[in-house]
């Protein structure tokens, strides 16, 4: 029986064996095909720097630019993700590196910032996310204080520290943020080969923003072998997820069109087959396809800096062993004893491309099978109000599945923790009503305040074995002054994903949800002058009519008249009345 | 008596009419207190659960943008079973409040206030309403009901200011300032009644037999209980609650500068959300001295009936307060009655009524093609408020012509039903 490694583990495995090596730049392409024609593709790139060349800005392969920042804000650790598109947990399995490189929808960013309290690394914080919106050209500066949360329990410190450091942990995310290739250029320039060669050659940005699924992330961490001799390691990844048919389509005519006729398969059995109707037959075969279809491109040769000493195994391939590959000259395969993965050694200065021929596919990869799923909706209708749902599915028939659920909501959402309920059901589609503290083992809960910070929610769940847990609270919608409203405000904000982490802190299994829409209400935004008068009137006409009663006095009607007759207006009256007379009187002396 | 059986018909039929609905209907009152008409930020019996949710977990319910209401609520409620689980016990404890409201218009009523006081004697004395009628008039109220049922903690500050004019007109000024104080310590704005209500509780005292200190006297001691009771039940709320500007500036802080927009049947919301940024603290000034405003002006020329310049505010707050809601005007229409004598004198009356009516009646609906069904924008809501402003407003002007052409009836009886100008 053959052992089977899981993907997340091969790639941990993969790079554990590389730790030990002398050269401090490693770079490694991961391919697994996965189901309904995708094509995972895993790309890892890392650099040691001995902390105190670190210190003396000496920074040898770390990025300059990157390195600065970090030192000017006292950041100790940081993490940094680009993430856009979903993964299809339901057909791909569990996530790559077991999530723990993945990251919100759009830009996440949590960091260790060294400060003496409170407001020292906030002001620090402020700085890391304005340096790295200018490094990055995202919007990171608009992580400002109502989008910044302090996570208790959901993320932990994975290098080694030490103890003088007096460490503020802060985390902010973007979900609105389009990750596109603007990001992608400043991310390839931090890499020694600046993408220019070495597996990162194919990474190209029509191609990367184009997948189902893509996160980009930097993890800079310090790691110590012994207390005194410490690396800084910056270690960067890309995932991604294509659809290997819509990757293949020529770039200069990228429009699908229909399969001819003459190569259609199709289900000759249906009775309704015909000349001219067909069901088409799903394909048994896997399909064919080369590095250079996908990406548009080939390996340019190998980043030098990583084989000063001996020659890496760069490229690794997740397929069966009897599945026929063929590779450019000059590369070496080596076959891991699982049957399952392979990689290359790549000559330093030729090109490299892989063609995988079309076969009919035996055997394939076993998928594991994600720990949790999860899934977070908005239910309810109108703009007003709205329940937040979030559905734990536990697949174990074993173990209770333990994690941290952790959400941090903008503050025009106002939950209300009250109404949090707990239903449960089991393998028997029985739903059953119970108290939430039956699943919910911790709560930490900082509610919104108007305008200076969002809600952060931090629970400790434990879902039993083969059940489905779903929580529900509802929320309320806050109404935002106009000028709060974005150009496209009957689009909807964005809320950002949840982040569920399930396991030890050593080896942490990251889930993240989608991130949802929220439609507010919203004003008319071209009434504000409009607005102001109506209002000002109804006041206007209400104190104007209370204080002219209050000012004026009463008289009868004959003492109206005569007083009417002193004031100016009725002297003038009282002329004209006259010279009218005196005119009547003329014109009847004529006469 | 039979005053008294036409009493307890009168609040049996108004508790199980409450009671009733309940049972009949489980889900109203959900969805009243769901209603922005009948719940504001600063009265949401929903919020209410909320702090009281953070409270029964030693979490500050200030440090949060949902709870703003007085902190002394949160130990009472904490008292009630959970509304959710048990909405019983929570509404009778409503309907009880609404009884004792309505016990206190009752000797409001019989005092006799409205129509005779120190300085001044109705003319049209033999119309008017006794007590039993007027506890009628609010119980049945469809107002009263929906914010009684809608759980909105409104009813307390109207109690307050219930008791205060109650304990005034019967002579017991003591006790009318701590109720103020209970009132203003609740939601700020009855302090504005202060003015008045010490020249009630004056009155009322010259009318006996003790002629009571000089003005200047008698404003400053009962200012001092007024401030004496304020600052005890603040200091009730620091021992509960531990952060004093925390919650300061969450529940006053809040009343006063309005951050929370959510549509009312107020005129502030719209207006607020509209409003440039550079002029926003502005228009906060001008709205509150405009509110302010009134008192002053009413006090002095409606000097000698001091407790219509009561109603009057109340009316007036009822339409231009930061945060109003039905409550208000329902608190507004149930001093009106006492006025019953002066409804022969009133001019707009049906216009009035009308504008009110049809706010009333299609304030729901255009809420709902706004928010729900999207075939209508957040215009038409306003416009609905605006409606109900303008219609309250000229009740409340229309009452006030009334009371003014009555005293000037008085001073000038030979001019009784003759016609009349302002100049």
């Amino acid at each position: 029986m053959i052992v089977l490694l899981s993907f997340s583990l091969f790639l941990l495995v993969a790079f554990s064996t590389l730790t030990s090596a002398t050269s401090d730049y490693h770079e490694r392409l991961v391919l697994q095909p996965l189901p309904q024609s995708s094509l995972l593709a895993s790309f890892n790139f890392r650099s040691n720097t001995s902390r105190d060349s670190f210190d003396e800005r000496n920074y040898h392969h770390f990025p300059r630019a990157l390195g600065q920042i970090l030192q000017h804000t006292h950041t100790e650790e940081l993490h940094l993700r680009f993430t856009t598109g979903r993964w299809d947990a339901e057909s791909w399995g569990s996530r790559p590196w077991d999530g723990i490189k993945e990251g919100n929808t759009g830009v996440e960013l949590w960091a260790w910032i060294d400060a003496a309290n409170d407001e020292e690394a906030f002001a620090r914080w402020l700085a890391l996310t304005q340096s790295l919106s200018g490094l990055f050209c995202a919007s990171m500066n608009f992580i400002d204080s109502t989008r910044t949360t302090r996570p208790v329990a959901s993320f932990s410190l994975s290098g080694d520290h030490s103890a003088s450091n007096n460490l503020h942990l802060l985390h902010g995310t973007l979900p609105g943020e389009v990750v596109c290739t603007e990001n992608l250029t400043p991310f390839l320039k931090l890499l020694p080969c600046k993408g220019k060669a070495g597996v990162a050659s194919l990474l190209d940005g029509h191609k990367l923003f184009d997948a189902s699924w893509q996160s980009m992330s930097i993890d800079v961490r310090p790691i110590c072998s012994q207390p005194d001799k410490c690396v800084v390691q910056i270690e960067q990844t890309v995932d991604i997820v294509l659809d290997i048919e819509r990757s293949k389509r020529p770039r200069d005519n990228p429009i699908p069109r229909p399969v001819p006729n003459d190569q259609l398969t199709c289900d000759t059995t249906k009775q309704y087959h015909s000349d001219d109707t067909c069901y088409p037959l799903e394909k048994t075969a896997d399909g064919g396809w080369s590095l250079n279809e996908i990406f548009g491109r080939t390996v340019s040769g190998v980043c030098p800096l990583g084989v000063s000493q001996s020659p890496e195994e760069t490229i690794c391939l997740r397929v069966p062993n009897e599945r026929g590959v063929a590779i450019s000259d000059g590369a070496v395969e080596i076959r891991q004893p699982d049957g399952f993965s392979r990689c290359y050694t790549l000559q330093p200065s030729s090109s490299f491309d892989l063609v995988m021929p079309e076969q009919e596919a035996t055997t394939s990869i076993p998928l594991d099978e994600p720990v949790l799923r999860a899934e977070r909706t908005i239910v309810g209708h109108g703009v007003e109000r709205g329940g937040m749902r979030i559905i734990f599915d536990n697949p174990s028939n074993t173990g209770a599945a333990d994690f941290i659920y952790f959400e941090t909501l903008p503050w025009f959402l106002r939950p209300y923790i009250h109404t949090l309920q707990a239903t449960i059901t089991g393998r028997d589609g029985i739903r059953r009503q119970v108290p939430a503290s039956q699943i919910i083992k911790e709560t930490f809960y900082r509610p919104a305040i108007d305008r200076e910070r969002g809600t952060q929610l931090e629970l400790a769940c434990s879902v039993p074995a083969a059940s489905t847990v779903t929580l529900t609270y509802d929320f309320e919608k806050a109404i935002l002054r106009y000028t709060e409203y974005p150009p496209d405000a009957n689009r909807g904000f964005n809320v950002a994903p949840a982040v569920i982490k399930l396991g030890a802190d050593e080896h942490p299994i990251y889930i993240r949800t989608t991130s949802l829409l929220l439609p507010l209400p919203t004003p008319d935004f071209s009434m504000p002058y409009n607005v102001i008068i109506l209002t000002s009137t109804v006041i206007a006409l209400a104190f104007g009519s209370i204080f002219n009663l209050l000012v004026r006095r009463f008289v009868s009607v004959e003492e109206a008249a005569v007083l009417n007759s002193q004031t100016l207006k009725g002297r003038l009256a009282g002329k004209v009345v006259l010279l009218r007379d005196r005119i009547k009187g003329k014109t009847s002396k004529v006469e | 008596m039979p005053i008294d059986r036409r009493k307890t018909a009168v609040f049996a039929g108004a508790l199980t009419l409450r009671l009733l609905l309940l049972v009949l209907f489980p889900s109203l009152p959900d969805l009243l207190t769901g209603r922005v008409e009948v719940s504001t930020p600063v009265n949401s019996f929903k919020r209410l659960q909320e702090g009281l949710f953070l409270y029964t977990r030693n979490v500050s319910p200030y440090d949060g943008g949902v709870f703003h209401q007085a902190p002394l609520l949160l130990p009472i409620f904490a008292l009630l079973p959970n509304a959710k689980d048990l909405p019983l016990p929570t509404a009778v404890f409503y309907s009880l409040i609404d009884l004792i409201n309505a016990n206190a218009l009752i000797t409001i009523s019989e005092s006799g206030q409205a129509i005779a006081g120190r300085f001044f004697s109705a003319l049209r004395k033999d119309i008017k309403w006794d007590g039993v009628s007027v506890a009628a008039w609010f119980l049945f109220n469809p107002f009263t009901i929906a914010t009684c049922l809608g759980r909105s903690t409104g009813v307390f500050t109207t109690t307050g200011i219930l008791y205060a004019l109650s304990n005034a007109v019967t002579g017991n000024s003591f006790n009318a300032m701590l109720s103020l104080g209970f009132a203003s310590y609740l939601s700020i704005y009855p302090a504005l009644l202060f003015i008045p209500l010490v020249l009630l509780c004056r009155d009322r005292r010259a009318q006996g037999a003790k002629q009571p200190a000089g003005i200047a006297v008698f404003a400053l001691q009962h200012f001092a209980l007024f401030s004496f009771s304020i600052a005890g039940l603040l200091g009730m709320s620091y021992l509960i609650v531990g952060d004093f500007s925390q919650f300061i500036s969450a529940t006053y802080g809040f009343q006063l500068l309005v951050p929370d927009l959510t549509p009312n049947v107020g005129l502030w919301w719209y207006f607020f959300i509209e409003m440039f940024d550079s002029f926003r603290e502005f228009f906060l000034g001008v709205f509150w001295l405009h509110l302010a405003a009134y008192v002053g002006g009413l006090t002095v020329r409606i000097r000698r009936q001091p407790l219509f310049v009561i109603t009057a505010l109340l009316g007036i707050f009822a339409i231009f307060k930061p945060y109003p809601s039905i409550s208000d005007a329902s608190l507004y229409f149930s001093l009106l009655p006492l006025y019953r004598h002066l409804f022969p004198l009133m001019r707009y009356t049906f216009f009035a009524v009308s504008a009110i009516l049809y706010a009333t009646l299609l304030g729901p609906a255009f809420y709902h093609l706004w928010i729900y069904a999207g075939s209508g924008n957040a215009n038409f809501f306003y416009a609905i408020t605006l409606v109900w402003s303008l219609g309250l407003s000229i009740l409340l002007s229309d009452t006030i012509f009334a009371v003014l052409r009555d005293e000037w009836e008085q001073d000038n009886p030979e001019m009784r039903g003759k016609e009349a100008r302002q100049v």
